[in-house]
């Protein structure tokens, strides 16, 4: 018997009714996305995923995720493949599973808010079947145009409710959200609820205590719950969750599984079953689809954290298992990971002052903020300043319940300048530009240390509104101009949609495969990462319907900049100049400006001036259509005019010399 | 025959493709040849194909394959017999066909003294019209842009029209003006052109025909008085004034016309005492059917390879024959051509700009099957260097009538050609033979001017090879240098 329920092309209400009738649970995969981003830096590249699809087409899944997040723009960035190519991809090789987003809200998915027009855009031309929605605010206001395009695409709409676990926000906050969703989507029947649980702290008993309200509330309601498992604890909770009526749940490859990420597939499987609870999962693929991961995980061992081992104190720092790595990342890169204890403790206190959820943007604002502190105290103190200022929070946070008067003068200007460098972000945060702080703004003494003396006039300017309704819209005509000036053709739609979210990262993308082609999807991840190494390796791929081979010859020994590669391309020798970081870098200044004349073909400047005034040189008047230059070019002339009077500023080029096309000739000034 | 007009060893004055092709009968013919080069053709393609080869100097044309003295002497020194200028550079010199006759060597072409006489188009026009073959309107000779202003009133002649060296050829110091305004830097630019191509700055002034269609005529004749023509080509197909496409026969012509015009070649070539081969050019006016008279082209002529596939003779052979003072084999009405033929120019070209391109070929890959010649000046490896002309191969396909030859083209291009190092005219090549329009046979002059955008924009996005070789790159970058930061 099939396990496929639901599939691409059913309505919203036809696949919740279904999730409905199950007997018991079903699960999500996240193995093509949240896995690889909680552990891997988001680097799996589909290439390797892809060999899942097979499986996943007939496990029953309730979906696959596998776009969204940090994948795409990681995606365009690091592992130069397009989400449209996986879209595509993932189309054909599981055609009976629902692929499935994580998107966020105004903020899509790239870190700032977009304007409605965008978001709409957007929406409407990205193929995907489950649009898991949250906010890292919990306005659904913000989810408001989003939720609009997929309904009316006929596609599921998943709001999610960002999920921690803290004094403030308890189960009456978070009745509060599921309202303002139910409102939002009109009713229970077109939707699906995710509780995502994206550092992974929800316990037995506040999990269960939720559910179990949501359920009194909207019986009909089918909630999804997505939980991390960087405490270590996400399998009783998950068991927990689905006690209480949880009706999907998220999961993952057990041979993906590292810290940071979901739950085991197999492992989950197998205790609801002991817990008597059915699930719709075809074991025997699930399992084959756990061994194929082993094929290639090992080629992302350079990907992973560094940071290894469960972490029971992400119940204070909070910190999702999605940034987990990517913070690491970066604290690596900027020569700081040493820090990295320290600037946890300082997000654990900071997020009792701001109050949101650590998911992104709101991870992002979190950790620049607060490894730019411990940064700066680090600078400028060593680490005993790093332990001051600890200590500080601690007194304010801790000892004083953050009673600001209570704090002695010098401390009290200790943190008015806490905030005085944090970045742009966090002040359009606490300035409303995001959308309204889930449990009010933070005190007044927050928004002195941000901006000094202009508090005051900060405060007035705080917007109450969403952040669909603070940002203008944006000329869209104008954007794909802009994108086709970078470019110098047309853009695709695809292209032009990648430039929306990520304008520069989506231009080196495009000129990255203008120049690699199809590199990103053909070459298997160990020859993408370090290429061939000795003479004879071999990569074999297929293209257009036909076989390939590129076979290591030799690799020369660098000289002046330039290492001579030779490779058999299809039994072909074929020889590559690879320039390395040491190349001289001769490039002819090209005319630019208005006033800088530039060639118009690659020739010999074997004049310069005319017959009748001889030479020229900088300093000399010259008339509107008065030749100034000649090119000669296999033979043919071609005169250079000037384009308006103007007198000489610079001649750029020497008589005789030969030019490339656009190389700059002359510097003009123009006469008044 | 007398044994002093025998050729055992020839020399070919000239480089690339004309000087291959020129080889290659040569070598059928059992006659040793030698090739001269410039220092920056000491490993051309022409110089290995030759059973000699000789240093005339350095990369300037003026300095090597201009160098009439020294290469006279080269072929004296290396025991030649006879010169073949090939086409372009000394062919249509008659000056230099004079010197090589003077110093006892056979001047494979033309009489010196029809070339000069051709070579002057203000003459050329005056015997054209003395022997009632029709002519463009023009003013003979130009000094100043006045004399343009008050022939244009005298004759009532509209703008567009064109400026031409007299001595010219070729498209060089030829400039077409559109208003009055032009008229002063398109002088200039003529007339320098002039005296650098042609050494010569006289220049004439005609009416341009528009959608004018660019017929010639092939002729041959032996110094018996026996002149036939191989019929006629098409080479409408331009840009900047310089064919890039020529096929035979023209779809332009029905029969009657046809016969007109080669008829009135074959009149004038009796007219000028014409032997060896050489061509006369017409602009066929599509609207009124009339043709007018361009010039005599004195020498082998680029395209020479289309009427070879359409007759089956083999041009240069027969000017080898009447060099040694042979009979012509044949006479008119065994000429008959069975089939269609076309040419394409590979030019080192910016396909879309028309820019040179030089550097070195990296991968030649050259078509086959059947219906295809190949005129080739370049091996894999080979430089183009930037001094010289940008042809670098001539690709002819043949079917039994226009739209088979086509097809063949298209599969040469599509399915045999390569180059890779340099850029060239291949795509727009082929979005040309693709056009509906040119399929059609609609086609004037300009044609490429007013489909321009048309032709750029179906240049093939992409090939399965190009992809292949953007992978084995990015393999080659990280195979040298190791995972990347950006990774």
């Amino acid at each position: 018997m099939s396990y496929v329920f639901v599939k691409p092309g059913m309505s919203p209400k036809e696949i919740v009714q279904r999730v409905r009738d199950l007997p018991g649970v079903a699960f999500v995969s996240v193995g093509m996305r949240d896995a690889g981003q909680s552990d891997y830096k988001n680097r799996h590249r589909i290439y390797d995923l892809k060999t899942l699809a097979p499986f996943y087409n007939e496990m029953g899944l309730f979906s696959a995720e596998c776009h969204g997040g940090a994948r795409w723009h990681v995606g365009i960035m690091n592992r130069r493949e397009s989400p449209f190519e996986e879209i595509n991809l993932l189309r054909e090789l599981m055609p009976k599973v629902l692929l499935q987003t994580l998107i966020r809200e105004t903020n899509m998915w790239g870190y700032r808010p977009y304007p409605k027009n965008i978001i709409e855009y957007v929406v409407e031309r990205v193929d995907i079947d489950v649009w898991r929605c949250f906010s890292f605010l919990n306005d659904i206001r913000n989810m408001k145009t989003v939720a609009e395009v997929v309904m009316r695409r006929g596609r599921l709409f998943e709001p999610a409710i960002s999920y921690t676990v803290a004094p403030w926000f308890d189960t009456k906050y978070y009745m509060k959200v599921v309202d303002d969703i139910v409102s939002l989507c009109g009713g229970v029947d077109e939707i699906i609820l995710c509780i995502k649980d994206m550092a992974g702290v929800g316990t037995v008993q506040s999990v269960s205590e939720l559910i179990d309200a949501i359920k009194q509330k909207y019986p009909g309601l089918v909630v999804n719950y997505h939980r991390h498992i960087t405490d270590g604890l996400a399998i009783p909770v998950l068991v927990a969750a689905a006690k209480a009526g949880a009706k999907i749940l998220d999961v993952q490859e057990d041979t993906l599984c590292r810290f940071y990420g979901h739950a085991p597939i197999l492992a989950v499987e197998a205790i609801l079953r002991e817990e008597g609870i059915p699930v719709n999962l075809n074991r025997k693929l699930a399992e084959l689809a756990v061994e194929k991961v082993r094929d290639w995980i090992r080629d992302y061992e350079w990907a992973e954290s560094p940071f290894k081992g469960f972490d029971h104190m992400v119940t204070r720092h909070k910190m999702p298992g999605g940034a987990f790595p990517s913070s690491f990342e970066q604290a690596e890169k900027g020569g700081f990971l040493h820090l990295m204890p320290a600037i946890l403790q300082v997000m654990s206190l900071y997020n009792q002052i701001v109050k949101y959820f650590d998911v992104t943007p709101g991870s992002q604002i979190t950790w620049v903020t607060s490894s730019g502190i411990v940064n700066r105290y680090y600078k400028e103190y060593g680490e005993s300043g790093v332990q001051r200022v600890i200590n500080l929070l601690r007194k304010f946070v801790e000892d004083k319940r953050q009673d600001f008067d209570g704090m002695e003068p010098e401390e009290r200007e200790e943190l008015l300048q806490l905030f005085r460098q944090a970045p742009g972000d966090f002040k359009n945060l606490i300035l409303g530009h995001y959308g309204k702080l889930p449990v009010g703004w933070p005190s007044e003494w927050v928004y002195k240390s941000a901006f000094g003396e202009a508090w005051e006039e900060k405060i007035r300017e705080r917007k109450e509104t969403s952040a669909l309704e603070n940002v203008p819209d944006e000329d869209l005509e104008a954007l794909r101009k802009q994108l086709e000036e970078e470019l110098g053709r047309s853009a695709t739609e695809e292209e032009f949609i990648l430039f929306l979210m990520h304008p520069k990262d989506a231009i080196d993308f495009i000129k990255f495969r203008e120049k690699y082609g199809l590199a990103p999807l053909v070459l298997p991840t160990k020859v993408w990462r370090e290429g061939l190494s000795k003479p004879g390796d071999k990569v074999e791929f297929e293209l257009d319907g036909k076989p390939y081979s590129i076979e290591l010859v030799s690799i020369g020994s660098e000289t002046e900049g330039i290492i001579h590669v030779v490779l058999k391309v299809n039994n072909k020798t074929r020889v590559f100049e690879v320039a390395t970081p040491r190349a001289k870098k001769v490039e002819a200044k090209r005319a630019v400006k208005p006033n800088e004349i530039g060639a118009p073909i690659s020739g010999t400047v074997w004049r310069i001036g005319n017959p009748k005034r001889g030479g020229l040189k900088p300093g000399d008047i010259v008339h509107k259509g008065e030749e100034i230059a000649n090119l000669e070019s296999m033979k043919m002339e071609n005169p250079i005019l000037a384009p308006f009077d103007a007198q000489i500023v610079e001649i750029a080029v020497r008589l005789n010399q030969m030019v490339e096309e656009g190389q700059l000739l002359f510097v003009l000034k123009p006469l008044q | 025959m007398s044994g002093e007009r025998e050729i055992r060893k020839v020399l070919i004055a000239n480089r690339g493709v004309p000087a291959v092709r020129v080889t290659h009968t040569a070598r059928d013919k059992n006659i040793k040849t030698v090739a001269i080069y410039s220092t920056p053709d000491r490993l051309a393609y022409h110089v290995l194909s030759a059973d000699e080869a000789i240093h005339v100097g350095e990369a300037p044309p003026h300095d090597s394959y201009l160098n009439m003295e020294k290469i006279v002497k080269a072929a004296l020194e290396s025991g030649c017999q006879a010169i073949h200028p090939g086409w372009g550079f000394l062919a249509e010199n008659a000056n230099f066909a004079e010197m090589v006759e003077d110093a006892g060597l056979i001047w494979i072409g033309p009489p010196p003294q029809v070339i000069r006489l051709m070579g002057d188009k203000i003459r050329a026009k005056k015997i054209a019209q003395k022997a009632n073959v029709p002519t463009i309107p023009g003013l003979l000779n130009v000094n100043t842009h006045e004399d343009i202003v008050k022939w244009m009133a005298e004759e009532d002649v509209a703008f567009p029209i064109l400026i031409k060296a007299a001595a010219g050829g070729g498209g060089k110091g030829m400039v077409k003006v559109e208003s009055r305004e032009e008229i002063p830097i398109a002088l200039e630019k003529a007339r320098s052109e002039a005296k650098k191509s042609f050494g010569d700055d006289t220049l004439l002034v005609e009416k341009f025909i528009e959608h004018g269609r660019h017929i010639e005529v092939q002729i041959l004749g032996d110094k018996f008085g026996h002149i036939v023509h191989l019929y006629e080509r098409e080479c409408t197909i331009q840009r900047r004034n310089q064919k890039i496409l020529e096929e035979a026969p023209s779809p332009s012509l029905d029969e009657d016309l046809r016969n007109e015009i080669c008829f009135t070649a074959v009149r004038l070539a009796r007219e000028l005492g014409y032997y060896s081969a050489g061509t006369v050019e017409f602009l066929l006016d599509p609207k009124t059917k009339k043709f007018y008279f361009l010039e005599v082209n004195t020498r082998l002529q680029v395209e020479h390879g289309v009427t070879e596939l359409i007759t089956g003779l083999d041009i240069v052979s027969l000017m080898f024959d009447i060099a040694q003072d042979k009979k012509l084999p044949f006479s008119q009405e065994d000429i008959y051509p069975n089939r269609h033929a076309i040419e394409v120019r590979i030019n080192a070209e910016d396909p879309r700009t028309f820019n040179p391109s030089f550097g070195t070929i990296t991968r030649l890959e050259i078509p086959h099957g059947p219906g295809i010649r190949i005129a080739s000046g370049i091996y894999e490896g080979a430089d183009v260097p930037p001094y010289y002309d940008s042809l670098i191969m001539l690709l002819m396909t043949t079917g039994s009538d226009r739209r088979e030859a086509i097809r063949v083209m298209d599969r040469a291009l599509t399915r045999g050609l390569r180059v890779e190092g340099i850029k060239t005219i291949q795509p727009l090549l082929l979005s040309i033979i693709r056009h509906s329009e040119f399929v059609a046979g609609n086609f004037s002059t300009k044609f490429i001017e007013e489909h321009y955008n048309e032709l750029i924009s179906t240049f093939r996005e992409r090939t399965t090879d190009d992809e292949v070789l953007k992978i084995a790159r990015y393999v080659a970058e990280i195979s040298a240098l190791g995972p990347q930061s950006w990774m």
